[in-house]
């Protein structure tokens, strides 16, 4: 093949692989980063190949030389001490956005969806919430599912809605997030975020500080919520059911394998507090069809005992 | 001038005296003077010697007793109340524990009825708030009613007054048996001794102490929930709007004055170091420890924790009860919710001691076990368990039976009558 042609090529795809891996040490695990970086890398490989036969007879010649055993020397060198992670490549991995592969996994299915949340390989958490008779696959309903802390702030999303418009849609989840955008600036300038039960046990924005609690002495109890709305849910009483809160609350100093979440009501603006409120409030005879969206929602936990 | 030539309609006299608000024939309105009324049975208050003869006695007038006695009243009953302190309300006053809950259950009231009258009404003359009893609270205790202690203990006098209670304060049975019609107590106080000759007994003293005095069995705990101390250090105090501080006092135990002495001691004890500590002024101290355990009844019928988290609808119910479980310990506590739609119940049988007659309690002292008593002694089980056993006792003197055997739809009706919510028809 052309050398010239062989020669760009090969710096070309270097320069994807290139810009490709820093993206994706600095930046947050992304598929279509590291989707290019590896595949644009196989390419490479082949390109490579070209290049070699190409200039095989330099090639040769550095192969015999002194430097060929020095270059082996350092690569494997530095292969062993990179591969060993000692503590200044261990903070210098630290500097990465990459955490590496999603902890958590989402699927959705013809009847229901199943959420997973491994913070850690012996703590497994699974959410399986099995849709009802009112649940229709080719208009599903909008819905969230979020973490807050017995402080009643939201910590993390675990699933956002589709649409944009949330605030109409899933009114309690977004008025939580704004919540949580308030407390975490809040928490960086150093205000206490939770008054009520001291801010170093609640005040963390990391689920995993609530599962995986560094001491088991202070476990830190934290809910789990899912807001679920089909909007334009018409019946005789109203033009559209709210949405609906299920919730349960996860303790670890008292655990459990199995809880089933529990209808908690719908959310109504209290528009007399000073901000504004969102607050809940019980189901009443308004609801028929939105109480059939979800028939149960399973919270599994598998905690194994974490190998020393 | 003698307190009954005063006035001649001493009844009246009485409730505007209570009041503080004047008759048109009384000279009161501008000052700040009240006359003592005379003792109601015409009977002088220089005798150190007594006695009474009514339909029914309580015994205690704290959360419980209170509302069983004006409902005895209420009932028509000829009732006398003996409260072993200086004013009614118990826990709820003395004790300082003046948030009084749960009235609802998932959306709707499930308790109602006199207690939620007075606890109404004294919210109300405070200008303060009722929860909105639809709203979900975050916390169980967001829908605890904030009450003003003081207006309370007023207020409730006034009911009973209206219901023609006679209370007699700072008095505690010594001795009782059985006679001819019913009992015969011996009451103590300061100065004063009193026989009552009544038909039947109602326990509200929260630890039993009739049912002990009576020697019928009780339940008590090895190791009991810590009582609390009230107080506020800091900032001027609002009753009713801010709450006091509480501080826990292990071993706190009701049984008797040499129990409740040191409890008190150890509780002061407490807060004077806290102060001390903080160097902050003390605003606010109740005068007793707020006990949370004691005897319980061993009764005909046994509320088990089971019963209680299951919701079980007892065949004999006749009031609901809701709260989580609750128990206090050294560690602190971690109340446990209730399953969502459980209201549990109260049948009368807890409320009976095993093998009596022409006997009832209401309170905290009802026969359950220990976890399912953390949940059932709150105020407004106390409450709706008080106004049942003020109509079972007032139905039974009435028609000469005892309160076991008055038929449950008799005293459902007067329940209802009397704005009480029964079990299941909430
Ligand atoms: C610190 C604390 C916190 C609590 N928190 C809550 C809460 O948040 N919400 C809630 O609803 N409930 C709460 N409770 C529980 C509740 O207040 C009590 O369990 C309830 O008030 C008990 O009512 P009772 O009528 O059985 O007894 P009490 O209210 O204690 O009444 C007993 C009365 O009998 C009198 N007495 C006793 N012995 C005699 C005798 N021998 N002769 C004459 N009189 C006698 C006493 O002086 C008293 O007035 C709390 C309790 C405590 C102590």
């Amino acid at each position: 093949m052309r050398r010239s042609f062989v020669s760009l090529l090969t710096a070309m795809t270097f320069l994807v692989i290139a810009v490709t891996g820093v993206l994706a040490f600095v930046r947050p695990f992304s598929m279509t980063i590291v989707g290019l970086h590896a595949l644009m890398g196989f390419l490479f490989i082949g390109v490579v190949g070209f290049h070699l036969a190409n200039n095989l007879r330099p090639l040769k010649r550095y192969l015999r030389s002194k430097w060929m055993w020095i270059n082996l020397a350092v690569t494997a060198a530095l292969t062993t001490a990179i591969a060993m992670q000692p503590q200044p490549v261990k903070a210098l991995l630290g500097l990465s956005g990459n955490l590496g592969p999603a902890l958590d996994r989402f699927e959705l299915h013809d009847d229901g969806l199943t959420y997973q949340y491994t913070p850690a390989p012996h703590y497994k958490l699974t959410l399986s919430v099995r849709m009802g008779d009112a649940f229709d696959p080719a208009d599903p309903p909008e819905f969230a599912i979020w973490i807050e802390n017995s402080s009643f702030y939201h910590i993390r999303t675990l699933h956002r809605p589709e649409s944009a418009d949330n605030e109409a849609s899933l009114p309690y989840w977004s008025f939580k997030v704004k919540e949580y955008e308030k407390a975490k600036l809040a928490a960086a300038a150093g205000v206490d975020v939770d008054a009520i039960s001291g801010a170093t046990k609640n005040s963390s924005f990391d689920p995993a500080d609530y599962m995986l609690p560094v001491d088991p002495e202070e476990p830190m109890p934290y809910r789990i919520l899912v807001e679920i709305n089909q909007r334009g849910d018409a019946n005789e009483a109203v033009d559209d059911q709210p949405s609906l809160i299920y919730s349960v609350e996860v303790d670890n100093s008292d655990p459990h394998a199995f809880q089933l979440l529990d209808l908690i009501g719908y959310p109504q603006l209290e528009e007399d507090e000073q901000p504004p409120q969102w607050a809940i409030y019980y189901v009443d005879q308004r609801f028929d069809s939105a109480l059939e969206l979800i028939d149960s929602a399973l919270l599994t936990i598998d905690r194994d005992k974490p190998s020393d | 001038m003698k307190p009954h030539d005063a006035q001649p309609d001493r009844r009246n006299f009485l409730q505007h005296s209570l009041l503080g608000t004047a008759g048109a024939s009384m000279a009161l309105a501008s000052t700040s003077h009240v006359t003592v009324a005379a003792e109601p049975d015409n009977q002088p208050t220089h005798e150190a010697t007594i006695s009474n003869h009514v339909d029914v006695l309580v015994v205690g007038g704290g959360t419980a007793g209170t509302i069983a006695a004006i409902q005895a009243g209420r009932t028509g009953a000829k009732t006398m109340l003996v409260e072993r302190g200086s004013q009614l309300g118990g826990t709820m006053t003395t004790g300082g524990v003046a948030f009084p809950g749960l009235f609802d259950a998932w959306g709707k009231q499930v308790i109602a009825g006199i207690g939620w009258e007075l606890v109404r009404e004294s919210v109300e003359l405070d200008g303060g708030e009722l929860p909105n009893f639809a709203k979900v609270p975050q916390r169980h205790w967001q829908n605890q009613v904030y009450t003003n202690q003081f207006l309370y203990a007023i207020l409730a006098e006034e009911k009973c007054h209206k219901a023609g209670v006679e209370l007699a304060y700072y008095e505690f049975p010594q001795a009782a048996k059985r006679v001819a019609d019913g009992w015969q107590v011996d009451c103590v106080g300061f100065g004063t001794q009193r026989r009552i000759l009544c038909k039947q007994i109602i326990d509200c003293t929260g630890g039993a102490e009739v049912v002990g005095l009576l020697g019928f069995d009780r339940l008590r705990e090895e190791v009991r929930q810590p009582g609390s101390m009230l107080f506020k250090i800091g900032e001027e105090h609002q009753p009713g709007r801010e709450q006091v501080h509480r501080l826990y006092v292990h071993g706190a135990d009701s049984s008797n004055s040499r129990t409740v002495t040191q409890a008190n001691l150890t509780g002061r004890r407490s807060v004077l170091a806290k102060v001390r500590a903080e160097k902050k002024r003390l605003m606010h101290l109740q005068p007793e420890t707020g006990f949370r355990e004691s005897y319980r009844i061993v009764g005909e019928t046994m509320v088990t924790v089971n019963d209680y988290t299951s919701g079980r609808q007892f065949d004999d119910a006749i009031s609901n009860a809701f709260y989580p479980v609750d128990l206090h310990t050294k560690t602190g506590v971690r109340p446990k919710p209730l399953k969502p739609g459980t209201v549990p119940t109260i049948p009368l049988g807890a409320l009976i001691p095993k093998g009596s007659r022409d006997l009832i309690v209401a309170g905290r002292c009802l026969c359950s076990d220990q976890l399912a008593n953390s949940g059932l002694r709150v105020q407004a089980s106390c409450m709706g368990m008080g106004q049942a056993a003020g109509v079972a006792a007032s139905l039974a003197a009435q028609t000469g039976t005892t309160p076991m055997e008055v038929p449950l739809a008799e005293i459902h009706k007067v329940l209802r009558e009397h704005g009480a919510i029964i079990p299941g028809k909430a």
